[in-house]
């Protein structure tokens, strides 16, 4: 039974890294550049969750599109104003631009919003679900139910639609595209929208049960590169499949090894997994 | 090309040398001293990351290692500090070793993923490892037991021990430039698939770089360690250890001879700054000034301060030539 | 080249040339982390030290009690002003060592107090040995700090150790109350803090022949706790110790809660649990919580509460704990330097040495405050307290109770 809500727990959590993911696998796969600053970018839906609460007394059901709407549109401002410029510059300068990016965000938020931690209340989502004797957090379970939405939301727009298709060709051959008439630029920038979109939602959700601080993004960036390498780069299915995979194994770990060795387990198997299977699970070669 | 380079390394030397004798008071010495030795670890990293364009995350390993080895020497048999220096640099190479034979089959982002990935995980164990002290870390003799400890009230003799070993590894650098090893490894730079077309063993030579860079960062780790006679997982081990080398090397330049070197004398002085003057009323503005300087830099310059001047200077030549040409010297000066 | 080294060299002369004005000052350098991740309890300490400034420099006759502070500046002194330099030390104990090298040998500080983590009061108070300046020590807790044989190095707060002790007496205490526990669970972050603890509690309890039953040390960055409460469920000690930072605290408290989980008793080591996001986010999920503090705001118009009420002008928060101690520290330095009549380091460091405060002299539930040859307080010593609605009131021990305990651990409703 213990065993049973172990693996629950583990699965939870799982589909909030696989959340907080998808945004980052996106621009990574398709435009090759690591955002440092993903983590921010949640951090900045959690605190629009909070204000919009705070402020105007809104619900997840309001609060979580009005994130996905403002990180949207700092994605696009973002790339606009930065990332269209170095982009085709030398790997370093993209590295270095968002880890600039990352401390200016995170140093704004801790300059507008203090240092102080602030929570949402406990229950606005919802107390535990009972299912046979298995708790399920109310708030991670949505979390959860949003981030299958909004994967398979995101792999449909990638793989049915126009738009779709149009920013996949922009990644696979930005000469050819161009040639098909389609303006990479737009693509990309459409691209950095939707990945701060889910950015947005993510943070707005997880602020439903985690404490919102502006150094929260560190330790959720960290877990996102190694769900996003783990999945493989640019794939939204992947990312959601590792997810799950590194909080069942965490969950599992913590529970039989002890807390400190889940990341033990979880880096560790992220070395071995680049080592036999370097494109991640379902990555293209 | 410079018309006469041994004034200006001549200049550059002097600079270096008297910068302590100008600039006396403890504050500005430990500052200076600070300043050679992330120049230190900056060029070090500049080796693997610079010139063969891996770009690593996880150079904290290699500078955790050398850190730790010293004062683990020190805590065990009470040794001197400075034996500690060729284990640390010798466990940095095995990791080199271990990280670079499986990734350098891979390119670009996932040889950066794998380094932080290590880093961290070494990190963790570390500080759950009582051996090394745990969380709390490890610290050295308190007070100087002979010379062979290396502890010095003043920084000032640091200062010269750093500057010492930054000249080698310059000179080490400036001569790897122009051997084998510098060529193979810009050629893997500018194109893997080329590089390795045209005969160059590209993994292997790789691996190389990455073994001498992880060698001196170890180096540069171990006199961090004497310098300040602690450690702990996370000013040593720390993911910020590994950024700062590569923001440094970048914000200079990173695969040129001297741009970790500038980075560093910008970048130091400017934290230490900027955290000086802001840091005390606590708004975090010292560091949205520090994020927003190097994002700009990678904007409008991302090939580094040292690209900035060459260009400068480039174009100066080329107008002064021009207007030799006009006077009528009739010398033949290439810009 | 030598155009950049010049400049980076005039950046790093902006640093000179503030001292000249207001020479009778005593300046005392404050350092803390005032960004990153521990920059909320730096931020809430570094409010509460400037507050202990203000009193003494404004004078406040009202705080009975106080062995300075009652009139306005240093009475020895002839009525000079406190003056605080303040530095960020980022969480980072080579930045630590630079900012306090950079207070004694710029800024011409007196003394220095200092600094929240450990290990950078480890590093921090190894500079300001080397220059013989006084450093006092009021929240940091791991005992290697003092146990270097420095002469001026001066820690007015209990240590890792005491705290272990603490715990015991508590639960043999209660023992006597008829709720006997027999078997304990140690849950604690794997930072210095947390690890000496932990430590301290896990002697303790072999000493006084308790079985810990789980002992899990965690990373407080993690972002899920269940596994460890889990854990706790399944071997359902009947106490547990937690020695955590904020956020993992209010996840505790939270996960407990959707877990279903309701311990016996949950005895919390003050630190996150202490901080006042802790207790606006989950304050009605944890009534009952024992938490450890040496700090108790006392009844109405005492000195304590007064103190509380200029801190919630300030700040809107209420004072916590590890800010008070820091407050205490402040106090102590400031009658220190007072009693010694002058700026000069030696005077400083000899009455620090020979400090003997009562009780009734501090604002802290101390047994007063005198150093040993290290340098540590050998009557630093804590309460506990109990949270009932959103306040904490201490309940033990018994003669400093100003509410009985409740047992067993309420939690929610």
């Amino acid at each position: 039974m213990i065993l049973l809500q172990v693996i629950v727990g583990g699965l939870l959590i799982g589909a909030v890294y696989a959340l907080f993911s998808s945004g980052l696998t996106l621009i990574w796969g398709m435009m090759n550049v690591i955002n440092f600053a993903h983590g921010e970018f949640v951090m900045l839906g959690m605190y629009a969750a909070f204000w919009a609460f705070t402020l105007a007394g809104l619900g997840p059901a309001a609060f979580a599109p009005l994130a996905a709407v403002l990180l949207f549109i700092l994605g696009v401002f973002v790339y606009l104003a930065l990332i269209r410029h170095v982009m085709r510059g030398p790997m370093l300068a993209q590295i270095l631009s968002t880890f600039g990016l990352l401390l200016l965000l995170r140093y704004s938020a801790f300059w507008a919003f203090t240092a102080n931690f602030v929570t949402l209340p406990d229950d606005l989502v919802g107390a535990s679900i009972n299912l046979g004797g298995i708790l399920v957090s109310a708030p991670k379970l949505l979390a959860g139910v949003v981030a299958i939405l909004l994967t398979a939301g995101m792999h449909l727009l990638l793989t049915r639609t126009a738009i779709g298709s149009q920013i996949l060709a922009v990644a696979e051959d930005r000469q050819a595209a161009m040639l098909m008439g389609i303006k990479p630029d737009h693509m990309q920038a459409l691209a950095w929208g939707l990945s701060g979109a889910s950015a947005g939602i993510a943070g707005a959700l997880i602020a439903t049960f985690f404490p919102i601080s502006p150094t929260v993004g560190e330790s959720l960036t960290i877990i996102a590169f190694v769900t996003v390498t783990l999945g493989g780069f640019g794939s939204v299915p992947g990312a959601m499949i590792a997810g799950l995979l590194i909080g069942l194994i965490e969950s599992l770990s913590a529970f039989y090894f002890g807390p400190i060795f889940q990341d033990v387990v979880v880096y560790g198997l992220f070395v071995v997994i680049l080592w036999v299977r370097p494109h991640g699970l379902l990555g293209k070669a | 090309m410079p018309r006469k380079p041994i004034i200006g390394w001549l200049a550059l030397a002097a600079v270096l040398i008297g910068f302590p004798l100008v600039f006396t008071g403890a504050y500005y010495e430990q500052l200076a001293a600070f300043v050679i030795l992330s120049a230190i670890s900056a060029s070090a990293w500049n080796l693997v990351g610079g010139y063969a364009g891996q770009v690593s995350v996880g150079h904290a390993v290699f500078f955790g290692a050398g850190a730790y080895m010293p004062l683990l020497f020190y805590k065990l048999w009470e040794a001197s500090p400075l034996l500690g220096f060729p284990a640390g640099i010798a466990v940095s190479v095995v990791i080199a070793v271990v990280i670079g034979v499986p990734t350098f089959r891979l390119s670009g982002h996932y040889f950066s993923m794998a380094t932080i990935a290590v880093a961290e995980l070494i990190r963790i164990l570390v500080s759950d490892w009582d051996f090394l002290g745990g969380a709390i870390g490890l610290m050295g003799p308190a007070t100087s037991r002979g010379w062979w400890d290396l502890v010095y009230r003043s920084s000032v003799p640091y200062y010269y021990i750093f500057l010492a070993v930054l000249a080698v590894l310059l000179y080490i650098t400036h001569r790897m430039e122009r051997s084998r090893l510098g060529y193979y490894l810009r050629a893997i730079r500018a194109g893997e698939r080329a590089a390795r077309s045209l005969g160059v063993p590209v993994s292997r030579y790789k691996l190389y770089a990455l073994m001498l860079s992880a060698g001196f960062t170890s180096l540069a780790g171990s006199l961090y360690a004497v310098k300040f006679g602690f450690v702990d997982p996370g000013s040593t081990l720390g993911i910020l250890v590994s950024v700062q080398m590569v923001v440094m090397a970048a914000l200079g330049g990173a695969g040129r001879l001297l741009g970790p070197l500038l980075g560093a004398i910008i970048l130091v002085p400017l934290q230490t700054t900027t955290n000086t003057f802001f840091g005390g009323a606590g708004t975090g503005l010292a560091f949205i000034l520090y994020g927003g300087i190097i994002m700009l830099l990678s904007r409008f310059e991302p090939g580094g301060l040292l690209e900035l001047w060459e260009r400068y200077q480039a174009r100066r030549e080329a107008r002064m030539a021009k207007e030799r040409a006009l006077v009528g010297a009739g010398e033949d000066h290439a810009a | 080249m030598k155009t950049w080294l010049v400049s980076a060299a005039i950046l790093a002369g902006l640093g000179l040339g503030s001292a000249a004005f207001a020479a009778e000052d005593v300046k005392i350098g404050v350092i803390m982390p005032l960004s990153g991740n521990s920059a909320s309890a730096g931020k809430a300490d570094l409010a509460a030290i400037e507050i202990a400034a203000q009193i003494v420099n404004e004078g406040h006759p009202e705080l009975k009690g106080l062995p300075i502070g009652t009139t306005p500046g240093l009475p020895k002194l002839g009525g000079a002003k406190l003056k605080l330099i303040e530095a960020d030390h980022q969480g980072n104990p080579t930045e630590g060592q630079n900012q306090t090298l950079r207070l004694i040998t710029q800024e011409h500080v007196v003394a220095m107090e200092g600094s929240y983590h450990s290990n950078v009061t480890f590093t921090a108070t190894a500079v300001a040995e080397r220059y013989g300046i006084p450093f006092i020590v009021g929240e940091s807790v791991a005992a290697n700090i003092t146990s270097r044989g420095f002469k001026w190095v001066f820690r007015t707060t209990p240590i890792a150790g005491d705290f272990g002790n603490a715990y015991m007496e508590f639960l043999g205490d209660l023992k006597k109350a008829g709720h006997p526990a027999a078997t304990l669970a140690i849950v604690h972050e794997n930072t210095d803090y947390g690890t000496s603890v932990g430590e301290s509690v896990r002697d303790a309890a072999k000493a006084h022949g308790l079985d810990v039953v789980a002992d899990i040390p965690y990373n407080a960055n993690g972002a899920d706790v269940s596994p460890q409460v889990l854990q706790l469920k399944e071997k359902n000690p009947d106490a547990i110790v937690f020695v955590s930072y904020t956020a993992d605290a209010i996840l505790y408290m939270k996960t407990m809660k959707s877990l279903g989980y309701k311990p016996k008793l949950v005895i919390a080591d003050d630190a996150g649990f202490s901080d006042p996001a802790f207790i606006k986010a989950v304050a009605d999920i944890s009534q009952g919580l024992v938490n450890r503090s040496a700090w108790d705001i006392g009844p109405k118009d005492s000195t304590t509460w007064r103190i509380n009420e200029m801190y919630k002008a300030k700040t809107g928060q209420t004072l916590d704990d590890t800010s008070a101690r820091g407050m205490q520290a402040m106090f102590v330095l400031a009658d220190a330097i007072n009693r010694a009549g002058s700026t000069k380091p030696e005077a400083i460091q000899k009455a620090l040495q020979e400090t003997d405060l009562k009780p009734d002299q501090l604002i802290m539930g101390y047994k007063g405050v005198k150093f040993d040859q290290t340098g540590q307080n050998i009557l630093a010593s804590t309460y506990l307290i109990q949270l009932f609605g959103s306040d904490y009131i201490a309940v033990w021990p018994a003669k400093s109770a100003q509410h009985a305990l409740e047992y067993p651990f309420k939690g929610w409703n």
